[in-house]
């Protein structure tokens, strides 16, 4: 821990013990404020540098994360332990592949989680932002600057944003590294059932990474609203992984097919796109600008809720 | 509220009108009106005639709304259809599919699944056919004569374009009207929309229209609309095409490691038609139940409203006992009758099949009276 965090105490603090310790540490708003007075292109830095150590010293994150790499771990042991091969068309897809391909653990573990395990995480981060602060006591400190409310938005949006990222690459990553423990590694073969090799398969694991991140911002920019409308994160956190489950159930919904290219979630399935031969970049387009549109229209929501809202605590 | 209040919740309420009014203006510039210099139904179709597009990659759409339940598509039993029942499946509910085309000889067609894909490519004489679902391939080989080219471009002898688009024209007078619809754009080019409109009242079909390409003169959509509606039934149309050769490589296929593969024989009817002769025995056998096949086969009326009848014993027992084929149908009086919006087909107790884009009670009048 570096003596230039601002929010140091905060960490050792009750934050680090989680959403049930409610009193605030005495150290940690008077070393927050010194933070928020420095001069602003600076102190914006700082903010998003606290912001980020903050989140990523929590034991909530850390447990979040580890949830999310044994995903890979349990699928690739599962594999690996039974004795009968597995039918192809059985089971999430790709689940066939991964014994002749350990790279599909990956791609595996993915689509497992994007229905639930995914929001789920991204929902407890992003409903956190601003209500745990509420809850904390530590907003207001956070605010004595001018003009300070947009841009602590910002700064929750975009640590918000990274565990996006960290949540995605988790998955990945633990998926890659277990596959490639346990199975062997060769030329994955595509939907369109030609081979590439190792290196571009590679790649493409990144695309689809980029892929799922994007398409979990806009469920973070809801979960970035609903966090100013309440001082009680837990509230926050469980309308936010809600709804992600609402919008999943409405697009199955045949009779409301209207709504459904409307549906944050219509578009989490489709990166498999990104494994055809050549690539289908439509979708990942047509879910960039789908996502675009929630962060621009809950972001503005977030925006007129928080500087209006009066804040007392 | 404050007017300075009012003013933080600008955003909130900007942001979500531009997005609403940009949804609803993009399809419509999409559709903007097109004028084109007017040509007759004769010059269109010439157009099409003399269309020399032999390469281009695009993506293509298919709705169907034909009124028949959808086939699930996901789940254990969608892998477990098969023939028939995925080519229903194809029929039913939309598919994205793309394909790539340099030549006659060079073919690459993918049907865009969800998370999964079906492909068939075509390179000379080699067709492979390839199911990501359970990562089968399946090959088969074109006869030499087949890989020269069977389009049916190629075929009609010396007549120009314009002379088959006026033999055409006088072949469906007395049955069509052909016309010229209003000109549009479909993925991106101009069209002229060609509307066939039956004369006769008796059919389920309400018109066919075929948008051609006004520069280059290739179909671009086709459409079927079912009497008395106003979206069409059945719709095939590119979302996006792009003229030009596409990259050598996607025509080139070798089963993935771990594919199942079979070799596949050709379908009969394509062996008869090759006429090989290095297997004379078997290729007699083939004609003639195909002939005796044929012999059973009667088409009474002409046009549109014509009905085709099978003699009994034409469907296969395992499909007419399938529980799909229960959920299917309705019963009727002398049989089981599947109605969709554009055809009927009516299966009767004695086994005989009537299909044709009528309304059921013409096949059951047709049944009775045949």
């Amino acid at each position: 821990m570096s003596p230039s965090d601002p929010r140091e105490p905060a960490v050792t603090g009750p934050a680090a013990t989680g959403p049930a310790v409610t009193g605030p540490d005495p150290s940690g708003p008077a070393a927050t404020a010194t933070a928020v007075a420095r001069p602003r292109g600076a102190s914006a830095a700082a903010l998003l540098g606290s912001e980020l150590t903050v989140l990523f010293r929590r034991r909530r994150t850390w447990a979040m994360l580890a949830a999310l790499a044994a995903i890979p771990v349990l699928i690739a042991i599962a594999v690996r332990l039974t004795s009968s091969p597995v039918t192809p068309g059985r089971g999430p897809a790709f689940l066939d592949r991964i014994t002749q391909n350990g790279l599909f653990v990956a791609i595996t573990a993915l689509i497992v989680s994007i229905p639930l395990f995914l929001p789920l995480t991204v929902g407890v981060v992003a409903g956190d932002t601003v209500a745990g602060e509420a809850n904390l006591g530590t907003l207001r400190y956070l605010l004595v600057a001018p003009a300070g409310r947009v841009r602590l938005l910002l700064v929750k949006y975009a640590g918000a944003a990274a565990f996006c990222v960290a949540a995605t690459l988790t998955v990945a990553v633990s998926g890659a590294l277990i596959g490639a423990a346990l199975f062997p590694i060769g030329p994955v073969t595509l939907l369109s059932g030609d081979t590439i090799g190792v290196g571009e398969s590679v790649l493409r694991s990144l695309l689809i990474a980029a892929y799922v991140t994007v398409s979990l911002l806009g469920l973070s920019a809801i979960g970035l609203f609903i966090s100013t409308l309440t001082e009680v994160p837990v509230g926050a956190m469980a309308a936010t992984i809600v709804l992600s489950v609402t919008a999943q159930v409405l697009d199955a919904l045949p009779q409301l097919d209207w709504l459904h290219p409307w549906l944050f979630s219509h578009y989490w399935l489709d990166f498999a796109d990104l494994l055809r031969q050549p690539i289908d970049w439509t979708s990942f387009g047509a879910n960039a600008l789908l996502q675009g549109g929630y962060i621009l229209v809950f972001g503005a929501l977030a925006y007129g809720r928080f500087v209006t809202k009066d804040i007392l605590s | 509220m404050t007017p300075r209040t009012f003013t933080k919740w600008l955003p909130a309420i900007v942001i979500p009108a531009v997005i609403a009014v940009g949804a609803l203006a993009v399809p419509l510039t999409a559709g903007a009106a097109v004028d084109l210099p007017d040509k007759t139904p004769e010059q269109v179709l010439a157009l099409v005639g003399t269309s020399t597009v032999d390469a281009l990659s695009g993506t293509i759409e298919q709705t169907s709304e034909l009124g028949l339940p959808e086939l699930p598509t996901t789940g254990p039993s969608a892998s477990a259809n098969t023939g028939a029942a995925s080519a229903l499946e194809l029929l039913t509910g939309s598919h994205t599919g793309r394909v790539y085309l340099n030549g006659p000889d060079n073919i690459r067609l993918q049907v865009l699944d969800n998370l999964a894909e079906r492909d068939l490519v075509r390179n000379g004489s080699d067709v492979w056919l390839y199911n990501s679902k359970d990562n089968s391939a399946a090959h088969l080989t074109l006869p030499a004569k087949d890989a020269e080219g069977p389009d049916a471009t190629t075929e009609g002898g010396m007549a120009t374009p314009e002379q088959l688009a006026a033999k055409f024209l006088s072949a469906v007078d007395p049955s069509t009207t052909v016309s010229v619809g209003t000109d549009g754009s479909v993925a991106g080019r101009s069209v002229y929309d060609l509307v066939l409109t039956p004369k006769t009242t008796g059919t389920l079909v309400g018109a066919v229209s075929i948008s051609v390409d006004s520069q280059t003169g290739l179909p671009l959509a086709v459409e079927v609309t079912a009497r008395g509606q106003e979206k069409p039934a059945f719709r095939l149309a590119f979302t996006e095409i792009s003229l030009g050769a596409p990259d050598a490589s996607l025509f080139t296929f070798s089963p993935p490691a771990g594919a199942s593969v079979t070799e596949q024989a050709l379908p009969d009817a394509a062996a008869l038609a090759q006429k090989d002769p290095a297997d004379p025995a078997d290729h007699a056998t083939q004609k003639a139940e195909a002939e005796k096949f044929l012999a059973g086969v009667t088409i009474s009326g002409t046009g549109w409203d014509a009905v085709v009848e099978l003699p009994a014993g034409s469907v296969p027992a395992d499909l007419s006992s399938s529980p799909l084929l229960g959920q299917l149908t309705t019963a009727v009086t002398g049989g089981r009758v599947i109605s969709t919006a554009l055809v009927s087909v009516l299966l009767t107790d004695d086994g005989r099949v009537f299909a044709g884009a009528v309304p059921g009670e013409r096949l059951q009048a047709a049944a009775v009276g045949g």
